[in-house]
């Protein structure tokens, strides 16, 4: 129930993105080309970081895919929001490109025992408006994230109270030990307002022409709706200077998006679909980087029709050509998965989630065998065949559209039938979120991710009563294990535990994993600097970007 | 003139029946459409239980029945509050303020486009009637005709945009020359489809007019072919030129959508489609109202001026 959130949105419509095939060849720091379109998805290397930048420059063009809905994260949190607001607004942990967290506005952390976290708020750092940043404007902002009305609220679950302990000291006590409230403070949860700017503003807050009530390394500039949005580097700023002065962000979706990078009327942008990514490849004066993320495509089954037994769902996930959705759905810009969260969930642990990933082939093979094909359709024959063909649900983007067909395909390989029912984008949204509008679907070609970098983040999706879990996976000790792994602070206790939740989640086949979505970065080849990784949501990625050249 | 002012007033009664009705229909509309907004309005995918979804429609008074919600929604904007939007929590009438003068500076500047060059073909076929010239006139304006804008907008954008990089691809543009750079290609494939229409009906009213025997008796009477097609032709031709163009400057209002995504133009049309896929019922209906207000101000414009353009009208109305 608490990690993945409404940036959903923004990813589900980044997929859905009218597709443009890759066509190019590769290019210079194009670190995933191999010489031939499409990109090959098993040798597509993800990297945290772009090369540091040498020079400084006085602007930068950058654009999104969408206008922010609100710069009021609180309110109304979409990734377009945070692409912009991440420079701006600062959180009390700070999310790194590798996707480990540190404290940041809290300067130091401290954990006397596993119920209890004291943050002190680092000294000296100031408010845009130029006032200081104190203690009370920290517990005014977590209170207001917690407010139950508030996008963060879920994460202050099993926060028991939180007091100012000091001049500069905020005590959090816990109901049970919670090891994801830090990577929390790394989100949207952390971030500190200005008390006094964000009441002055009331209702209008995060609209356009407010103020932005932080302390980062940027400014809000100016924002005309509907045209543009620029931020500017921060005079007083505590900590590093920015190398660019000012980022001007227009948006753009789809060919317009594409055109306006090939053009040069734009100098980068985070692409949402790795389709836009794919359209850009091998052009000229524009680099491309693919970092770790979070995000995945998954078959997510209900407990309607064949796919509710767990053997037709193992048999499924054995049948699926994962590197054919890759390559014909993705340009190759998607990686054959085993799991159901990409790599850049592995915030600790690293190796060790690496080779796990790897040893789940055994259920989730990037490419069907002979044998996998063979132990699928004796699964099939051990569960008895359903009679009614299997109803795979979709819209009409191009990637879900190949990723429907692999799995008729896939069914139709191991002696089932399969269906396809394709609906409109805005209502494919709701078969996440409504039982009544699934109920005519057995499996959903979705796509998922989640805010933290914790694997233990998606996990709960499969605790018997979650709202995710549309199958009825029953298992105590599955539930048993994930609350121990929630509630366990030291990471490499935590990792087993997940390693243990997350095979015991494959075995089942709760939800089939296909491929992970790498973020991706295009970027003029003059410039480098931000992060490749996820990280760009919650990281000040504008105030690394700059020239190649000092 | 009391009957002008009477025919005015009448208009502008009617003008108010047609937008109440329209309003209704588009209130209805919208709300009819699948989908809930209340999923998009409580966040993200996993925060969906069923007793959240009731409390953002209690919240935003989606759980009231039709008629009750129009009537709110009614109220409010006839007090001039169009409420705030779900999606952005901005003021409805900011967020339309801020796009609407881009959308209306691109239809201007599509009606410039296909007024001088539709209205001046339609002469020059016209005049040179049956010729080569004819000919030209009618095939290339059938085909320009023919290309639907969104196809006219991507070729338009490879080639000018992207290939020879003559005018910029994305944005509305600053200033008057960033302006007219920015909107000369979305204007051009929006005014493309006009172009044929207006340059037809301009070729058959001038034919019209000239076959008329006033024509007829000033060509007998030697006046100069060039005063008889501009002082008598054209002048009693410009009745139906100018219904038409005001028919497809009215339409180009609602009709900016394509045009808009393709450029990456934030107008109106962009603004619309966007509230649509997310359910954001104020935006959607503030929108839809206020095109189909355009609409109906520009042809009732239209209705009032045509009697002023041509006497035979008036007679036959008053």
């Amino acid at each position: 129930m608490r990690t993945s959130q409404r940036g959903r949105h923004a990813v589900a419509a980044g997929l859905a993105a009218t597709a443009l095939l890759a066509t190019a060849s590769c290019s210079g720091a194009d670190t995933a080309a191999t010489g031939g379109a499409p990109a090959d998805a098993a040798k597509l290397k993800l990297t945290a970081s772009t090369p540091a930048a040498k020079g400084h420059q006085d602007k930068a063009n950058w654009l999104l895919e969408d206008e922010p809905d609100s710069l009021d994260l609180d309110t109304q949190g979409s990734s377009a929001g945070r692409v912009v607001l991440t420079n701006v607004c600062e959180r009390l942990y700070q999310l790194q490109p590798d996707n480990t967290v540190k404290p940041f506005l809290a300067e130091k952390a401290h954990a006397p025992d596993d119920r209890t976290l004291v943050l002190t708020v680092r000294d000296g750092v100031t408010f845009h408006d130029g006032s200081k940043l104190t203690a009370d404007d920290v517990l005014w902002s977590l209170k207001r994230h917690a407010d139950p009305d508030m996008e963060q609220a879920d994460e202050f679950g099993n926060v028991r109270s939180m007091k100012k302990s000091g001049a500069r000291e905020i005590t959090i006590r816990f109901k049970a030990p919670d090891a994801l409230f830090t990577k929390a403070l790394a989100g949207d949860a952390g971030i500190v307002w200005n008390e006094k700017q964000v009441t002055a503003a009331g209702k209008d807050f995060g609209t356009p022409g407010q103020g932005d009530a932080c302390s980062g390394p940027y400014t809000l500039g100016s924002w005309k709706s509907g045209d543009s949005l620029t931020i500017e580097a921060y005079d007083k700023y505590w900590g590093a200077k920015p190398l660019t002065d000012r980022v001007t962000f227009r948006w753009a979706s789809d060919s317009a998006l594409v055109n306006a990078l090939k053009t040069g009327a734009a100098d980068g942008a985070y692409a949402e679909s790795p389709n836009t990514a794919s359209a850009l490849r091998g052009t000229k004066g524009i680099d491309q980087y693919y970092g770790p993320s979070t995000a995945s495509l998954v078959l997510i089954p209900t407990a309607r029709g064949g796919l509710k037994d767990p053997q037709i769902r193992r048999a499924l996930s054995l049948a699926i050509d994962r590197t054919g959705i890759a390559r014909s759905g993705y340009g190759g810009l998607v990686q054959p998965w085993a799991t159901p969260v990409g790599s850049g969930a592995w915030g600790y642990e690293k190796q060790r989630f690496a080779a796990a990933q790897d040893e789940l082939d055994d259920v989730a093979p990037a490419s069907p065998t002979a044998d996998d094909l063979a132990e699928a359709k004796r699964l099939v024959k051990s569960a008895g065949a359903p009679a009614d063909p299997v109803v795979i649900g979709t819209d009409s983007s191009q990637g879900r559209t190949v990723v429907a067909n692999a799995a008729r395909a896939a069914l139709q390989r191991i002696g089932l039938k399969g269906q396809i029912k394709t609906v409109p984008t805005a209502q494919f949204e709701e078969f996440y979120s409504d039982p009544g509008a699934r109920a005519d679907i057995d499996v959903l070609v979705g796509d998922w991710y989640i805010s933290k970098a914790d694997p233990m983040g998606f996990y709960d999706n499969g605790l018997s009563d979650s709202s995710n879990n549309w199958v009825g996976f029953k298992d105590k000790t599955y539930d048993k294990l994930v609350h121990r792994a929630l509630g366990t602070l030291d990471d490499k206790r935590r990792a087993s535990l997940a390693l243990d939740v997350q095979r015991r989640f494959s075995d089942a086949a709760v939800w089939i994993p296909l491929a992970q979505v790498p973020s991706a970065l295009v970027i003029d080849d003059r410039m480098t600097g931000p992060p490749a990784s996820q990280s760009y949501l919650y990281y000040p990625w504008a105030a690394r970007l700059g020239l190649k050249k000092g | 003139m009391t009957s002008l002012v009477s025919r005015v007033s009448r208009r502008l009664l009617g003008l108010l029946a047609t937008l109440f009705a329209a309003s209704f229909v588009i209130f209805a509309a919208v709300y009819a459409a699948p989908g809930d907004p209340a999923v998009f309005l409580a966040g993200g995918r996993d925060k969906l239980t069923p007793e959240r979804l009731a409390t953002v429609r209690a919240q935003y008074h989606l759980d009231e029945p039709l008629v009750v919600q129009y009537g709110r929604w009614l109220w409010d904007c006839v007090h001039f509050d169009l409420g705030r939007s779900f999606k952005y929590s901005d003021q409805v009438s900011d967020l339309v303020a801020a796009r609407f003068p881009t959308t209306l500076q691109l239809v201007a500047y599509a009606t410039v486009l296909f007024v001088v060059l539709g209205v001046g073909a339609g002469i020059l076929a016209a005049v040179k009637r049956s010729t080569w010239v004819d000919s030209l006139v009618v095939g290339g304006t059938t085909l320009a005709a023919s290309v639907p804008s969104f196809v006219a907008a991507i070729a338009l954008v490879s080639l000018f945009g992207v290939q020879l990089g003559w005018f910029p691809v994305t944005g509305s543009g600053e200033g008057v020359t960033g302006t007219l750079r920015h909107l000369t290609l979305p204007a051009l494939s929006l005014a493309l489809g006009a172009l044929a229409i207006i340059s037809r009906v301009t070729r058959q009213a001038m034919a019209d007019a000239a076959a008329s025997d006033h024509v007829e008796v000033a060509r007998a009477s030697g006046v100069p072919e060039r005063d008889i097609i501009r002082r008598h032709v054209l002048r009693n031709a410009l009745g139906p030129i100018v219904t038409m163009c005001g028919l497809v400057m009215a339409g180009m209002l609602a009709g900016t959508v394509v045009v808009e995504t393709a450029f990456g133009i934030s107008g109106i049309g962009s603004l619309l489609v966007g509230a649509i896929n997310t359910h954001d019922f104020p935006v959607a209906q503030a929108v839809l109202l206020l095109m189909v207000t355009g609409y109906i101000v520009v042809t009732t414009l239209v209705d009032v001026v045509h009697p002023l353009l041509d006497p035979r009208v008036k007679e036959a109305t008053s």
